[in-house]
């Protein structure tokens, strides 16, 4: 009979799996603790004091918003405002969203809440795809704020007839079947004009979230990726 | 932790292809080596076959190291996968001697 | 139902939830099936039942069958691992018939309303809109109730029965599970925050909870039909805790790249995304070897008999070992590097995987406890294989790794086109869907997703009537 070793005891491996469970919980609980601060929502407090957020606050929509190369942390960053010498958001270039880029912090949150509410309960995510996660049947809207389609020589502002990037969207919301996009159209889901607003609201927000660097490449044509 | 830029180079439009195919194979030649070791230890094979199961735990590390430079990872990702390797190397062993003991205490 | 060999309660409770999980498997392959031709025929079913029904459909069928097939599986193990009937069974009863009545409404509204207005009240009685858990709110709560009746019922079992290992490992997994849940139950404005907890629910159900809930029921299954060995397999068990858990706790990192979360998740999601194959590959070692030693101890006696007591159920087991580390393992692994997964997070292959990893860990090893339950109802000694069997075994495999490999072939279309090249633009996704590649991935997808239902159809009339086949020693 071989001799009683700890590797053969039960009780040594429940052991070590409560512990092991255990450590791997208390750190994914401290690591949550410190995700959750950075991610938490900006104010517009900080916009104005030039504080950089990972999700900037509801009145980032009064801002022009790019998605740029960072040297230092070798990928693309959304840059809110214009860029400052560092590269990053300077947080004065202002862009007109809805004919106005003076939203105060109540109207923009309540115009992003809707937003975001909408986004669930017409149930984008079953087709798109919002920060990379949902279905494959229909485009990223990560940063579809930002898509060349949509802006002012995109194909997508042109059908709509509409002069700015954000009543183009809204217009498309609210009559996606009129809109022959591609053979697998956006089915017309009931979006209100308030509610597309708030959409789009939504969606230029997002676009103003630091995803660390995803989508690689976004908008640049083929071969600037072998070009590098 | 991260001074070291994760992504400091694209991926070459080329490279997916090898990429994903000597992941996959990372996993396959992995299961190859565990698969042989084990069933030669419980005698569902014979014991001269048991080489094949290192060569395949060989393919299995030259598999990671060619994903993981055209991957461009970065150290700690680099010394992640070397760890890997080696507890997949010492996975078997470890699992068949604690096994048999507990076995031998059982059945006699 | 009816039946004269089941004498203990909680395993005619397990049927009625196995009964009611198949009924959802069929439901989950059909709307698939819709989805899935919506892809070849864009026009199909369009403004009536859209791609985003069929699908949100699809995978809630999923999720809720398979959370229906563990309640049975806990139901069935329960009497043989304590030694006794299973506490508050008639609470269990009632809350089946609460479980089933809401899961009915719940399908009807999704397929007949649909969408709501953008307010709270939507997402109270008509879905969350988020991915896998889109419950209204009111459903949620009763899921909760639900699944914390059902941990009271396995607590009150194993603390009162013997408690086994298996049933140790059981009730703190558990109520992991049921906990987890409560964690994306809330509403929020921002949507990092939003997918961070969500996630919270999806990665430490299906990457740490399921897994150790599969660990345990193959443990169970070991047991039962190959007779192995208790203290080898309970050990087993614990070491297979550690590793899932060591590994797949953290590991919820690889979802924490590209939602808006700080960096550093980067080399934590890489570290233990590198590892959570380790334990995959050895449950499979563990399937094989206990194999192997159980017919070798056989095999010496001179018999050349096997020891398998329950030949489709044991097929089933075995091959959610190999499924899972095939589909979880190797398909997840593949793209779960920060810099390749910077390309494939929200391609066809993310898709791939999906399907393989669901099929191969999960429904696999569901599929052959119904089969146990089939033997235990019919006073089976040695269940073996019918041509149903057969036909359904082949067909739903080859069906699903056929999806896969066809949902594969699009990917790396999608991939190299859609982000590699164009960068994921608009004008790069629809570029990327017109290739031939993806194009004709799609038909194969659609045409291996209807070999896979007419599998399911032999699998419904095998469960149903393996029991009166003359060909099990009884």
């Amino acid at each position: 009979m071989a001799k009683k070793s700890v590797w053969s005891d039960n009780r040594f491996w429940q052991r070590t799996a409560a512990w092991i469970t255990g450590f791997a919980s208390v750190l994914l609980i401290w690591l949550t603790f410190d995700t959750s601060a950075q991610i938490s929502m900006g104010t517009d407090a900080d916009i104005q004091s030039g504080v950089t957020k990972r999700v900037p606050g509801p009145t980032v929509i009064n801002y022009k918003i790019a998605y740029e190369f960072n040297k230092k942390r070798q990928h693309e960053i959304p840059v809110i405002g214009g860029m400052n010498a560092e590269g990053t958001s300077a947080f004065q270039e202002k862009e007109k969203f809805f004919g106005r880029d003076d939203w105060s912090e109540a109207e923009a949150s309540e115009m992003l809440r809707l937003g975001k509410l909408g986004s669930q309960s017409k149930n984008c995510m079953n087709c798109h795809t919002l920060l990379g996660n949902g279905a494959y049947y229909a485009p990223d809207l990560t940063k579809a704020w930002l898509d060349p389609a949509w802006g002012p020589t995109g194909s997508m502002q042109a059908m709509t007839g509409k002069s700015t990037k954000e009543e183009a969207m809204a217009e498309f919301l609210q009559h996606p079947s009129q809109y022959p996009t591609h053979s697998r159209m956006m089915p017309n889901l009931g979006i209100t004009a308030e509610e597309a607003k708030g959409l789009v609201a939504f969606l230029k927000h997002m676009s103003s979230i630091d995803t660390n660097g995803f989508p690689r490449n976004f908008g640049k044509i083929q071969g600037a990726v072998n070009g590098k | 932790m991260v001074d070291e830029a994760l992504m400091s180079r694209d991926i070459l439009v080329d490279d997916f292809l090898t990429i994903f195919v000597s992941s996959t194979l990372v996993l396959i030649f992995g299961g190859f080596y565990v698969g042989i070791y084990t069933a030669v230890k419980v005698k569902l094979l014979k014991q001269w076959t048991m080489p094949f199961a290192y060569l395949f735990w060989v393919l299995t590390a030259y598999c990671l190291y060619l994903m993981g430079s055209l991957m461009h990872v970065n150290e700690l990702t680099a010394k992640a996968l070397v760890v890997a390797a080696i507890g997949l190397l010492l996975l078997p062993h470890a699992v068949y001697y604690m096994q048999d003991h507990v076995h031998q205490e059982n059945e006699h | 139902m009816a039946n004269s060999y089941l004498k203990s309660e909680s395993k005619k409770l397990a049927t009625w939830y196995f009964t009611v999980a198949a009924t959802l498997f069929g439901a989950q392959l059909l709307f698939g099936l819709v989805a899935a031709a919506q892809y070849v025929i864009p026009g199909f079913l369009f403004e009536i039942l859209d791609f985003s029904v069929a699908r949100m459909l699809h995978i809630n069928a999923l999720v809720v069958w398979m959370v229906f097939a563990m309640f049975g599986s806990v139901y069935w193990l329960l009497p043989d691992e304590t030694g006794i009937e299973t506490v508050g069974i008639n609470l269990g009863k009632l809350l089946f018939w609460i479980f089933t009545a809401a899961v009915t409404v719940v399908v009807l509204v999704y397929i007949f309303i649909q969408v709501g207005a953008a307010d709270e009240t939507s997402i109270w009685f008509i879905h969350e809109g988020r991915e896998y858990i889109e419950a209204p709110r009111w459903a949620d709560l009763g899921i909760t109730v639900v699944a914390l009746g059902f941990v009271a019922n396995l607590f009150m079992t194993g603390m009162k029965g013997n408690r086994s290992g298996i049933v140790t490992v059981l009730m703190a997994d558990m109520i992991a599970f049921a906990g987890l849940y409560l964690t994306g139950m809330f509403y929020t404005d921002n949507i990092t925050v939003d997918q961070f907890w969500w996630w919270w629910v999806i990665h430490l159900w299906v990457e740490a909870t399921w897994e150790v809930f599969v660990g345990a029921i193959a443990a169970y299954g070991l047991i039962t039909m190959i007779g192995a060995h208790r203290k080898v397999v309970e050990m087993w068990l614990w070491i297979e805790v550690t590793m899932l858990f060591g590994s797949g706790i953290l590991g919820m990192g690889h979802h924490y790249f590209w939602i808006g979360t700080p960096e550093y998740w980067w080399e934590i999601g890489a570290l233990f995304s590198a590892l959570e194959p380790l334990p995959l590959v050895a449950m499979f070692i563990h399937v094989l070897y206990d194999w192997g030693k159980m017919q070798g101890e056989e095999d010496a006696k001179g018999q050349e008999i096997s020891v398998i007591t329950n030949k489709p159920a044991f097929t089933w087991f075995v091959l959610n070992a190999f499924g899972n580390f095939l589909g979880a393992g190797i398909w997840g692994f593949f793209h779960t590097l920060p810099q390749v997964n910077l390309y494939t997070h929200g391609t066809q292959f993310t898709s791939a995987h999906g399907h393989l990893a669901f099929f191969g860990a999960y429904a696999t090893i569901l599929v052959g406890m119904m089969y146990i339950a089939v033997q235990g109802k019919n006073g089976i000694k040695v269940l073996n294989n019918t041509k149903s069997t057969i036909w359904a075994t082949s067909m739903i495999v080859g069906g699903v790794v056929g999806m896969t490999v066809a949902l594969t072939i699009a990917g790396y279309s999608d991939v190299i086109i859609s982000r590699a090249q164009m960068g994921a633009t608009w004008a790069g996704y629809f570029d990327a869907q017109a290739t031939t590649w993806l194009v004709q991935g799609m038909v194969w997808r659609l045409l291996m997703g209807v070999v896979t239902f007419v599998g399911f159809i032999f699998l419904a009339k095998d469960l149903l009537t393996i029991g009166k086949s003359a060909n099990h020693v009884r």
